[in-house]
């Protein structure tokens, strides 16, 4: 596919606009790249868009053509602090729908005063690899259904890998879970990056909320990741969950970073 | 160094983060650049570190600026 989509200029030069392929839109000034367009669908159905453009005349005029394109919904992530892509994304009709802080967590015991913190009574830790498969599939079911029918699912932080049909369970390898009696109750998630791992996911199950077993995964996870060495994780939560907030500051993360989910209906 | 259909391309390694969502980046040969992340790695959350080795699309216009296209695996 390579259909010219519309023409404008910079300066004294045109620039053109070409719809590249499905999911990709080229702009050339003068037989010279100067920006490009991409789409790309998050596990979740949405069609997420990027625009790199030297110049915000050109960015305006590849969305103009993304959006002339592609139906709406559509939805961009830009970085709290980059105001210049902000405004881009606003130009082309595009408003914030959620927001998202980045947390530094530390893992030392003397900073998260998680030393001593140990599971409920009845609950264990199972470590992560060592989980059954189909309960924990299951139970990650469970909780997201619980949360759908709450909060929805779009209010928790960006899952982006790309994975099998009817399945939110890609590595069961990752998940380290809570279980009480015979039943897993709680999960976390790792993904174990080779400086900063990245906590993508931790919950339990609505009927054992406050009874601090999110602290003692944390505690498990944190500890383990201090023992090889590891001295901070990553996570990010939405700006309106605030227990997950609350949790994460309580053990001393820090605020590093923000990322704003911009939507065009 | 690479040119590519988008401009000059040249490995890094971030020196540091710096606000607003820029990178310092010093180049193989030398120099340092501020870079900020293409809209694609922004898209897929991909986390940019001091230390990380990246490839940097280098601004046409101020061979100062850049845009970091790619993070290799260390």
């Amino acid at each position: 596919m390579n259909f010219a989509h519309s023409t404008s200029g910079t300066g004294n030069h045109a620039v053109v606009v070409t719809r590249a392929s499905d999911m990709q839109w080229l702009a050339v000034e003068d037989d010279r790249e100067v920006g490009r367009g991409d789409a790309s669908r998050r596990p979740d159905g949405r069609l997420f868009l990027s625009i790199d453009a030297w110049h915000g005349a050109v960015f305006d005029r590849i969305a103009d053509a993304i959006l002339a394109d592609l139906p709406t919904p559509l939805y961009a992530v830009v970085d709290e602090a980059d105001h210049d892509s902000r405004s881009a994304w606003e130009r082309a009709g595009f408003t914030a729908a959620r927001r998202e802080w980045g947390y530094r967590v530390p893992t030392a015991p003397e900073v998260t005063g998680l030393g001593s913190v140990r599971p409920p009574s009845g609950v264990t830790i199972v470590p992560a690899g060592k989980a059954e498969e189909d309960p924990l599939r299951a139970l990650d079911r469970i909780i997201r259904d619980e949360v759908e029918a709450t909060a929805g699912w779009h209010t928790m932080p960006a899952e982006v890998l790309p994975r099998p049909v009817g399945t939110t369970v890609v590595d069961p390898s990752k998940y380290a879970v809570a279980r009480h009696l015979d039943r897993y109750v709680g999960l976390v998630r790792v993904a174990p990056l080779p400086r900063q791992p990245r906590i993508g996911l931790i919950a339990v199950r609505a009927d054992s909320h406050r009874r601090g077993i999110a602290r003692a995964l944390l505690a498990h996870t944190l500890g383990s990741m201090r023992r090889t060495g590891i001295a901070s994780a990553w996570a990010e939560v939405d700006e309106s969950n605030a227990a997950a907030l609350t949790l994460f500051e309580s053990i001393g993360a820090r605020r590093a970073a923000g990322t704003v989910e911009l939507v065009r209906r | 160094m690479t040119k590519t259909a988008g401009g000059v391309e040249v490995e890094g390694t971030v020196v540091e983060c710096l606000r607003n969502a820029t990178f310092k980046v010093e180049l193989q040969n030398g120099h340092t650049v501020l870079a900020h992340i293409s809209g694609k790695i922004r898209k897929n959350y991909i986390k940019i570190l001091p230390y990380d080795r990246v490839l940097v699309e280098l601004s046409p216009y101020d061979l100062t600026r850049g845009r970091i296209r790619y993070r290799y695996r260390s």
